[in-house]
């Protein structure tokens, strides 16, 4: 079967080869892609760190990308800007200039040349066909490219429903970037989003990256992260996954040079037959590296929550720091929640902190409220809410955060009287 | 005049264990009641079942509050009914903030009663209020229920909720148990504000020394699950001084 994927996803590369664009990815370098995908597929859900993602959509998407619908998309359609942030809009993969502040200079990172690991073989497939990249570089003293928002907009359904995001991002040595990453669907439903990020920060660079993604309702979103932290660099991820009925995303974080930290916090809602799944991945491959992975995901209805946080230290990683909060809650019968920590220590001299736990709504905690007066209903919503609430508040753009929060809060049904708290 | 609160054989099991075994206790408006005894006896859970919390099954027995049954009620209709439990442990909810779920409570109490709700504004009044008057920081309006609360500070969040709620009945489980002498003395101070002849309250307590401050009318000791002795205060001293187990021997 999975060869017979790869053999369609060559045909149909071949079929549009000559219109991709050489100055986003090279043709060798795509080529090469295909190659690598030829010989190796595509995971698949009997793969180890595959097994909780919904991967259907595979069968029957073209992979072909959309063709750029850019001009039908209004900017009312779109989120209200952030104040203080300049905006790039990127419409089925593409640039959409109308809907954006100026362009980047579209120049990929000269290093992106990496052979992706066995699970990160997603990023082969935008490789071959992103039709655009969104190139951000920051060097020390250029303060005005210091907050980024990255749109994303998926508009194309039907048969040619594939966008390929493609997020390239270097922070100079010393530098800082604020980027916002978003995903949003407009004026369609059933699309297939594969996204592909490459970070790199230098020495003491510091990137904070906020990940949201709220396609609609019938889209496939896979999406594949690397990243690169140099010596006292720190990378600061906050990943909200709301929409999609089929979200994974993959990650690779590489703490390379001492002191370097990463801080994962994520979370995730999932109901009806959504599926959301992550695998996030830390190396430890430096001294006095500093990780903390923070989890929480609700899944009601028929839903599926899915978070394998690993981290791995390398045997030179001495001194490292290592924290993680992996907990899903359960909030219906049918729902699933699968929250696991995967550990790989090769050195002595390690702090771990390690916890991750599955189940229902805290018994104390309902009994609690409902000894003060307050309605079960409402008790349980709002413990839900504060479940969720407790990992959104550490997201500090407001903007950002209270559409974020409303966007939780209209899927936890959260009564009005509880709105208060937003 | 009839009892305020009135348990009459109460028993009561975790799963197949006896933990009350028939507890007969009235308690009139205006009065204290301290409840003492040694590990194990079972104060604890009186104070849960009184309180509405699962898990528990009444194997036998009344309890009747302001004429009514108690135990038909849910954890949350008792509450809005005027009674209150001050916990032992009080639990801490990372997300909910504090002034919300107080606000919360409050208002909840006021719609049982068919009184308007109270807006933020009034409602923030009212908390600083009582915030001074239990020597609480400002620093507590933004945090979440308990969260990275000292033993101290929850015991005096559990009591500032006591004071907004204005129970009828309080229940306090060993709200004595880790203050040191000055907490325990804003606490007490707190609880003792509450004295009416409208209210009654219940202390749970294992040691004497709360009851220093908060003087009580009737001191009860529980052993296994049984009332052993009724007395007034000089019953808690005589416990200080000889320890429980006389009255354990006794009740043998």
């Amino acid at each position: 079967m999975t060869s017979t994927l790869a053999n369609r996803i060559a045909d149909e590369y071949a079929r549009v080869a000559q219109a991709l664009p050489e100055s986003v990815v090279s043709a060798a370098r795509r080529e090469h892609a295909i190659k690598v995908l030829l010989a190796e597929g595509l995971p698949i859900a009997r793969d180890e760190n595959w097994r909780y993602a919904n991967l259907r959509a595979l069968e029957r998407v073209q992979f072909a990308p959309s063709e750029g619908a850019g001009e039908l998309v209004s900017a009312a359609a779109l989120p209200a800007p952030i104040a203080g942030y300049i905006r790039h809009t990127y419409v089925d993969g593409v640039f959409a200039p109308a809907l954006s502040g100026t362009r980047p200079a579209p120049a990929p990172l000269a290093t992106v040349a990496r052979a992706p690991r066995s699970d990160e073989r997603f990023a082969l497939l935008n490789d071959a066909f992103a039709s655009d990249v969104a190139a951000i570089r920051v060097a020390l003293g250029e303060a005005h490219n210091g907050n980024v928002e990255v749109l994303f907009i998926a508009s194309a359904a039907g048969t040619r429903a594939a966008s390929y995001p493609r997020l390239e991002v270097s922070v100079g040595a010393g530098a800082r970037l604020n980027l916002i990453e978003r995903h949003l669907s407009v004026g369609c439903d059933a699309s297939f989003v594969n996204s592909a990020v490459l970070i790199e920060l230098a020495r003491g660079a510091s990137l904070t990256h906020f990940r949201v993604q709220q396609l609609a309702a019938r889209a496939t979103w896979i999406d594949t992260l690397d990243a690169t932290v140099d010596a006292d660099g720190s990378y600061q991820q906050h990943l909200v996954q709301l929409g999609a009925l089929a979200a994974r995303s993959t990650y690779r974080v590489r703490l390379a040079g001492a002191r370097a930290a990463v801080r994962l916090h994520a979370l995730a809602s999932a109901d009806q037959h959504q599926t959301q799944d992550a695998y996030a991945l830390t190396e430890h491959a430096a001294p006095h590296t500093v990780s903390e992975q923070l989890f929480r995901g609700i899944a009601a209805g028929r839903a599926r929550v899915a978070y394998n946080g690993a981290v791995s230290v390398c045997p030179g990683a001495a001194g490292t720091d290592s924290r993680q909060s992996l907990r899903g809650l359960l909030a219906g019968p049918d729902a699933e929640i699968d929250v696991r920590p995967q550990l790989q220590i090769n050195t002595d001299d390690v702090r771990c902190a390690h916890g991750a736990t599955a189940g229902k709504l805290d018994d104390a905690m309902l009994f609690y409220l409902l000894s003060r007066g307050i309605d079960p209903d409402i008790a349980q919503q709002l413990l839900k809410w504060a479940f969720l609430a407790d990992v959104a508040a550490k997201i500090d753009v407001p903007e950002l955060r209270k559409s974020i929060e409303r966007a939780l809060a209209g899927r936890l049904d959260v009564a009005a009287d509880l709105q208060e708290l937003l | 005049m009839s009892a305020l609160l009135k348990i009459d054989n109460l028993e009561v099991a975790v799963g197949a264990t006896p933990v009350l075994n028939g507890i007969t206790l009235s308690a009139n408006r205006g009065e204290v009641h301290a409840i003492m005894g040694p590990n194990g006896s079972g104060k604890s859970t009186l104070a849960h079942v009184l309180a509405g919390r699962p898990g528990y099954t009444v194997s036998a027995g009344t309890v009747t509050y302001e004429g009514r049954d108690l135990l038909a009620l849910s954890a949350e209709e008792r509450a809005r009914e005027g009674v209150f439990l001050g916990f032992q442990y009080p639990v801490e909810i990372p997300g909910v903030n504090n002034v919300y779920l107080l606000k919360a409570a409050y208002n909840a109490q006021r719609r049982h009663r068919g009184l308007p709700e109270v807006d933020a504004f009034e409602f923030l009044g009212l908390v600083r209020e009582k915030m001074k008057f239990m020597r609480m920081d400002e620093s507590f309006l933004g945090r979440a229920v308990n969260e990275g609360f000292s033993g101290g500070e929850k015991k005096r969040n559990e009591i500032l909720q006591m004071l907004i709620l204005e129970p009828t009945l309080a229940i306090l489980d060993e709200t004595d148990s880790g203050l040191d002498i000055d907490a325990l003395k804003v606490v007490a101070h707190g609880v003792n504000s509450l004295r009416s002849p409208q209210r009654a309250t219940l202390l749970v307590t294992h040691y004497q020394r709360m009851l220093e401050y908060i003087v009580p009318d009737f001191v009860h000791v529980l052993v296994n699950g049984r009332i052993v002795k009724s007395g007034d205060r000089s019953l808690a001293l005589e416990l200080e001084r000889r320890g429980y187990g006389w009255v354990t021997e006794e009740a043998a």
